[in-house]
């Protein structure tokens, strides 16, 4: 479904990424971890196609196609989906109103028929019990005055009406109680199945508790310095960061 | 100066209409008028806005005209009454003075030139008196024609509400057919005792078009009067609005919208006197330019020596939509009590890129994303219109004129 060669990123002449490769296909979860400052969140931002980064080499293709040649929302209407770190408050824009429009565009882009206001809430109402949301969040500005866990879980909310092909999870995890994580989590698990991909980025091994990757990646200074099972991000977990990078480099 | 010697001899002209009983205060106010001419940019009102642009242009003076249309209760063209409201009494200037609903004040000098040019050409004109105590809800057409002729019209419309009366006034500025128009309009609004009047007023944009727009309200007791203020950028247009709280209790809020494109300019100035203690006021003014326009936001608010307690909030934001927009905004505090509260804030900025990022990453392109945020945008100020059919139908007019991205 993806396959990084050697991407080179940088931003503002700073060179963050120095050639990931990383091939993910459907159905499977990748975690890519790493410390802060590693490149982790901007590799998922290069991803959905954030103007503000430099491509400098290497080629990103999606379902056989070029994805650094494609536009934001072309990205997102052939399936690629972040949830961000920070979602972004949007004051006046009524979330209902937005989700619909998104959903309309990306249905409209594939040549489906736009869904009315009556269609739209029959189709979320079991997205919002799944993700334990409050009716009010909807009718309220988008992630205007939400918790750090509200605007999370409306992250996951959004994925699961947009049903994206690639979900790219930037660290979801970041500022949830073990309850909200719980919620996230199985959102995100509901959503798991064979032609779904999704990669997972976060600093802690906390996360994948809940949802079990089938490949880790650890993420240091732009590089991928080692690859392996759930196990490794256990690993991780006990000898810190330092190790692992000394470790790969012995 | 082609304008002033046509606004001369046009002036002259009226002075042979049968039946003029305004005739005398015209004159004083045409002799005002004349005493100094157009304003230029040497005046620090009109610093960034040149009326002196008018000076060239042979404007003939119009002040009658047909239209109808069932969607008005009263309906003005060029300047003159050819619809009338039944439910409350209203008439032209000259009856208000003679059945004594209106005072000579009205029409006498003022210390600006547009009033005093309106005045010198009230020979027909509108006042309406708002009675009732139960909500009405009253709209307004005050309509321009223009056969493409240079025309110079001067429609004045004035707005009495009584003791306790509660309405809403809906005045619209259309202008149709083409040729140049000099329109120099003027509402006069006065809110008695405990009377509620929320004003709306929107203009048509037309390509060739000056528009000096002149609203004076004055506030009396307990009054409340709610403003909203929306308008299209045109060749040329400036609009004053002058409030004058009183009496202690009164209250107003003023909220404006301004949209700019091409290399058209608005120019808002807004006045708001605090006379007497225990008054508030609001102000909200909110600007998208784009293309190659000007704006120009100057809001004064000027507390007198006895309006202690004054609470007065005054905001301006601006939306550039281009690089070569220009917009001028400046709060003006004049504050001579000691125990008040007066908060003023101006901003200028574009179409936030990490929400335009947010809604692409969702699927939406850019034009739709940066719709989006201008339809918020715009909403903060439209939301305050408290009749949902009038906010509906001026979001679909204004959603309709709003400059197109870029």
């Amino acid at each position: 479904m993806l396959k990084i060669e050697n991407l080179h990123v940088s931003i503002g002449g700073n060179q963050i990424l120095k050639g990931i490769d990383l091939e993910v296909k459907a159905g499977e979860t990748h975690a890519i971890m790493g410390p802060n400052g590693s490149g982790k969140s901007t590799l998922a931002q290069v991803l959905a196609g954030h103007e503000e980064y430099e491509i400098t080499d290497g080629k990103v293709e999606y379902l056989s196609k070029d994805l650094l040649e494609m536009e934001i929302e072309e990205r997102a209407c052939e399936g690629i989906f972040l949830a961000f770190q920070y979602p972004v408050e949007l004051p006046g824009v009524n979330n209902t109103y937005f989700l619909k429009s998104a959903l309309n565009a990306q249905r409209k882009y594939r040549g489906e028929k736009e869904i009315d206001a009556m269609e739209f809430i029959d189709l979320i109402g079991d997205k919002i019990k799944l993700l334990n949301l409050k009716d009010s969040l909807l009718k309220r500005p988008v992630n205007e005055g939400f918790s750090g866990g509200e605007k999370k879980r409306n992250e996951i909310f959004q994925m699961a009406v947009l049903e994206p092909k690639l979900a790219l999870l930037d660290e979801t995890d970041s500022g949830l109680d073990i309850d909200a994580l719980r919620v996230v989590a199985n959102g995100v698990n509901s959503m798991r199945n064979e032609e779904r991909a999704t990669i997972l980025v976060t600093h802690y091994q906390r996360l994948l508790n809940y949802i079990v990757p089938d490949f880790v990646h650890v993420l240091v200074d732009g590089k991928i310095i080692n690859s392996g099972d759930k196990n490794l991000a256990l690993e991780l977990e006990e000898k810190g960061y330092d190790r692992i990078v000394e470790e790969a480099k012995a | 100066m082609k304008a002033v010697e046509t606004f001369t001899t046009d002036f002259e002209n009226t002075l042979n209409l049968p039946d003029d009983n305004l005739k005398l205060l015209r004159q004083e106010s045409f002799e005002e008028f004349k005493k100094h001419g157009l304003p230029t940019r040497k005046e620090e009102y009109w610093k960034y806005s040149d009326p002196s642009i008018i000076s060239n242009i042979e404007l003939e003076f119009v002040f009658s005209g047909q239209y109808e249309d069932r969607n008005y209760d009263v309906i003005l063209v060029n300047g003159k009454i050819v619809k009338k409201f039944n439910d409350c009494q209203m008439g032209d200037i000259a009856e208000g003075l003679r059945s004594g609903d209106l005072d000579e004040d009205l029409l006498k000098k003022k210390d600006k030139p547009f009033l005093n040019l309106n005045n010198a050409f009230a020979i027909n004109g509108c006042y309406l008196i708002l009675e009732s105590a139960s909500k009405q809800t009253i709209r307004i057409l005050n309509l321009i024609t223009n056969e493409g002729k240079n025309q110079a019209v001067h429609p004045k419309c004035v707005i009495l509400a009584k003791r306790n009366s509660d309405s809403i006034i809906f005045e619209e500025f259309k202008i149709m057919g083409n040729g140049t128009s000099f329109v120099n309009s003027v509402t006069d609004i006065i809110v008695e005792d405990g009377a509620n009047l929320e004003h709306i007023i929107i203009d048509d944009f037309a390509k060739d078009t000056y528009h000096v727009a002149n609203v004076c309200v004055k506030q009396y007791k307990d009054s409340n009067f709610v403003s909203h203020n929306f308008s299209m950028g045109k060749k040329f247009a400036r609009r004053d609005f002058n409030v004058e709280l009183n009496q202690s209790g009164a209250n107003c809020n003023l909220f404006g919208l301004y949209f700019v494109d091409k290399k058209n300019h608005i120019d808002h100035h807004t006045t708001i006197e605090h006379k007497e203690a225990h008054c508030s006021s609001n102000e909200h003014y909110k600007g998208i330019l784009s293309g190659k326009s000007t704006g120009v936001f100057n809001g004064r608010i000027h507390v007198h020596p006895d309006a202690q307690k004054t609470d007065a909030i005054q905001n301006n934001q601006n939306l550039l939509l281009s690089d070569d927009a220009i917009i001028h905004t400046k709060p003006e505090l004049e504050i001579y009590a000691d125990d008040v509260k007066c908060t003023h804030g101006a901003t200028v900025g574009q179409l936030d890129e990490k929400g335009l990022f947010y809604l692409r990453s969702r699927g939406l392109n850019r034009k739709e994303a940066q719709q989006i945020l201008i339809r918020a945008y715009v909403n903060e100020i439209i939301e305050n219109v408290s009749d949902e059919k009038i906010r509906s139908k001026l979001m679909e007019l204004i959603l309709d004129r709003l400059p197109k991205g870029g």
